[in-house]
């Protein structure tokens, strides 16, 4: 029990009623502070990626900044994006879903199968639409699982993401007989995958919006800020009114969603299905989002931060490429950085408990 | 006591029996509160206070017993019926969201929604919850927490105390539940609270306080109920008792405690 607190404030004045100041106007120290937690995490990171960037161009006399190469991690950071936003739902609610680099691969290769399966006799157009759509069902799906056995169960989310990404991977080799689907209409990367919109790919762009209106809805409307409630207090948010088994069914939704429209960003790319190259994908967009000021404890989650944080791990593996480094290296650096960002989650909280 | 011209009261529960694996915490919970009536449960630690109210407010299921309100029969172990029927809890440990802010908190599943299809979609009202948030502070005469817009998490304990109650008086149409609402508050505070009692006994409403705090019990209540052991042993009027006459009968010397009532 806390002792009792005489310190609430500055000497309480006697008078029951106190007028306040228009309550509806924004107050000074509330865009301060606002502004304060934009600088705290965001910028940072952002400030950070272009540091790297930065020592990449000096490394590689220049080379770093052509816009090839720019593009490139343009695309490749399109479907990190997508997941980054869609995992900073799921930490905000104080769970994990290790599942997502799995349900992407999943999603990839049922919107690759309905693509080729439908194209001949629909057009490629539509076959791409209808596979698209397919492919975000199947994530979805795959969310539903995840919160379903995590709610129902009552089984811890760590455990439950393990065994469906084993469920996801394995289920993806099933349908292919393990060999990467082909046959992909060429207009997937010819109308979308590698072209650009004014210099920006189109993947990017893509991303960049769908992530862009998910930060909004966790900021500002009710399932986000339940979401957050959620993984701030759950016994708490549950006995204030919460329903916090709905809830959290829907940020596993939101991640598998999330995740399967990057599957599909994935088959605009290659033309083809990655099945065995998103090993370490999780765990980028786990570092992402714990970079970008989301809480592995829960309760806090920045989908932007998120979002500028997908470019640390993008950059630094375009960076290690040019300068030559070992793609095994590649992993340490990012296994490393997923490391860092926890610790610094850590320091984050500990300061936190203590103010 | 409830007299026969108030038969049929606000809240009438009987029965309610709930165990812990081996533990019994609740064994017998029985309990009526009428329409402008302050009823303070009190008893040791242990006793099955917390496990009582928990029940009434459906955040726990009870293995038996039942639960009216105004002559209707809620569905135990559910809190949204609870809180549709209008019955508001302070929790002992607050039942709040430390990351996010005093109105946020204050609003948490209530949340005021923009207006139109932004609304439908779900989109909150953040400046009318900061605004709605600031005015129940002032109804409630509360000038230590200025900043709606600050973390729960960052405010003292007395402070989150006195958030948890403004949220559950502006929640509360029928009944208001209170554990320990002023225990971790200084004499200021404490005074607030329980102007805020009388003022919701005012409006009508039934009130049940949990309460260690045997000087204010018998300050506010109207009945002041004792457990014992998970039982219900004892409902009396506060007039004629004093702390220790009370202290008697919730460590179980009934005899001590009869005869400074009868004196």
């Amino acid at each position: 029990m806390t002792p009792v607190d005489v310190r609430t404030g500055p000497a309480p004045e006697p008078g029951p009623l106190r007028p306040r100041p228009a309550a509806s106007k924004p107050r000074p120290w509330e865009m301060v502070r606002r502004w304060r937690i934009f600088r705290s995490t965001t910028s940072y990171v952002a400030c950070a990626v272009v540091a790297l960037a930065l020592v990449f161009t000096i490394l590689t006399a220049g080379n770093f900044l052509n816009v090839t190469n720019l593009q490139s991690i343009g695309r490749n950071s399109a479907g990190l994006m997508l997941l980054a936003a869609g995992l900073a739902f799921v930490l905000g609610a104080g769970h994990i879903d290790l599942s997502v680099g799995a349900t992407l691969v999943l999603s990839s290769v049922v919107s690759a199968k309905v693509t080729v399966a439908l194209a001949p006799s629909a057009g490629a157009g539509w076959a791409i639409v209808v596979g698209a759509v397919c492919g975000v069902l199947a994530g979805a799906a795959m969310g539903l699982l995840n919160g379903l056995l995590v709610t129902r169960l009552r089984i811890n989310s760590f455990v439950v993401t393990l065994g469906t990404m084993g469920v996801g991977i394995g289920l993806a080799q099933v349908i292919t007989n393990g060999s990467n689907v082909i046959g992909l209409p060429t207009v997937i990367q010819r109308g979308f995958g590698v072209a650009n919109w004014f210099s920006i790919p189109r993947p990017l762009l893509l991303a960049f919006v769908v992530s862009a209106v998910a930060a909004g809805v966790l900021a500002h409307t009710v399932f986000g800020r339940q979401a957050l409630a959620t993984g701030s207090s759950q016994a708490g948010a549950r006995r204030a009114g919460v329903k916090v088994d709905r809830t959290t069914i829907g940020v596993f939704v939101v991640a598998g969603t999330m995740a399967g429209l990057a599957g599909f960003l994935d088959i605009t790319r290659f033309g083809t299905t990655a099945i065995s190259g998103h090993e370490t994908t999780m765990l980028q967009a786990l570092s992402a989002v714990i970079i970008g000021g989301t809480s592995l404890f829960g309760g806090r989650a920045s989908v932007l931060g998120a979002m500028v944080a997908t470019f640390v791990s993008t950059v630094l593996l375009a960076g290690f490429v040019m300068i030559g480094v070992s793609s095994f290296y590649q992993r340490i650096a990012i296994g490393v950085v997923l490391i860092i960002a926890v610790w610094v989650d850590r320091l984050r909280q500990a300061r936190a408990v203590m103010t | 006591m409830v007299t026969p011209a108030e038969a049929t009261p606000l809240l009438r529960v009987h029965g309610l029996k709930k165990s812990f694996g081996q533990v019994q915490a609740l064994r017998a919970g029985n309990l009526a509160v009428n329409r402008r009536e302050v009823v303070a449960i009190v008893g040791d630690n242990g006793a099955g206070k917390s496990t009582f109210i928990s029940c009434i407010a459906g955040a726990l299921r009870p293995d038996a017993g039942e639960v009216v309100l105004n002559g209707t029969p809620l569905e135990l172990g559910s809190i949204h019926a609870a809180m549709r029927a209008g019955i508001a809890t302070v929790y002992q440990d607050l039942a709040m969201a430390p990351d996010l802010s005093v109105a946020e908190n204050i609003f948490l599943s209530t949340e005021i929604r923009r207006g139109g299809i932004a609304g439908r979609l779900g989109l909150v009202d953040h400046k009318a919850m900061r605004a709605r948030a600031a005015a129940l502070m002032d109804e409630l005469g509360i000038t230590t927490l200025t900043d709606v817009s600050a973390a729960a998490g960052s405010l003292s304990g007395g402070q989150r105390q006195v958030v948890a109650v403004a949220r559950a008086v502006s929640r509360a149409g029928q009944l208001i539940i209170l554990d320990e609402p002023t225990a971790a508050l200084g004499a200021r505070q404490s005074q607030i609270v329980l102007d805020t009692i009388h003022s919701m006994r005012e409006r009508g409403l039934g009130v049940v306080l949990i309460s260690h705090d045997l000087p204010h019990v018998l300050e506010v209540a109207d009945r002041v109920v004792v457990m014992r052991f998970g039982r219900v042993v004892a409902d009396v009027a506060p007039q004629g008792q004093t702390v220790r006459t009370i202290v008697s009968l919730m460590l179980g010397d009934e005899s001590a405690a009869k005869e400074s009532a009868a004196s």
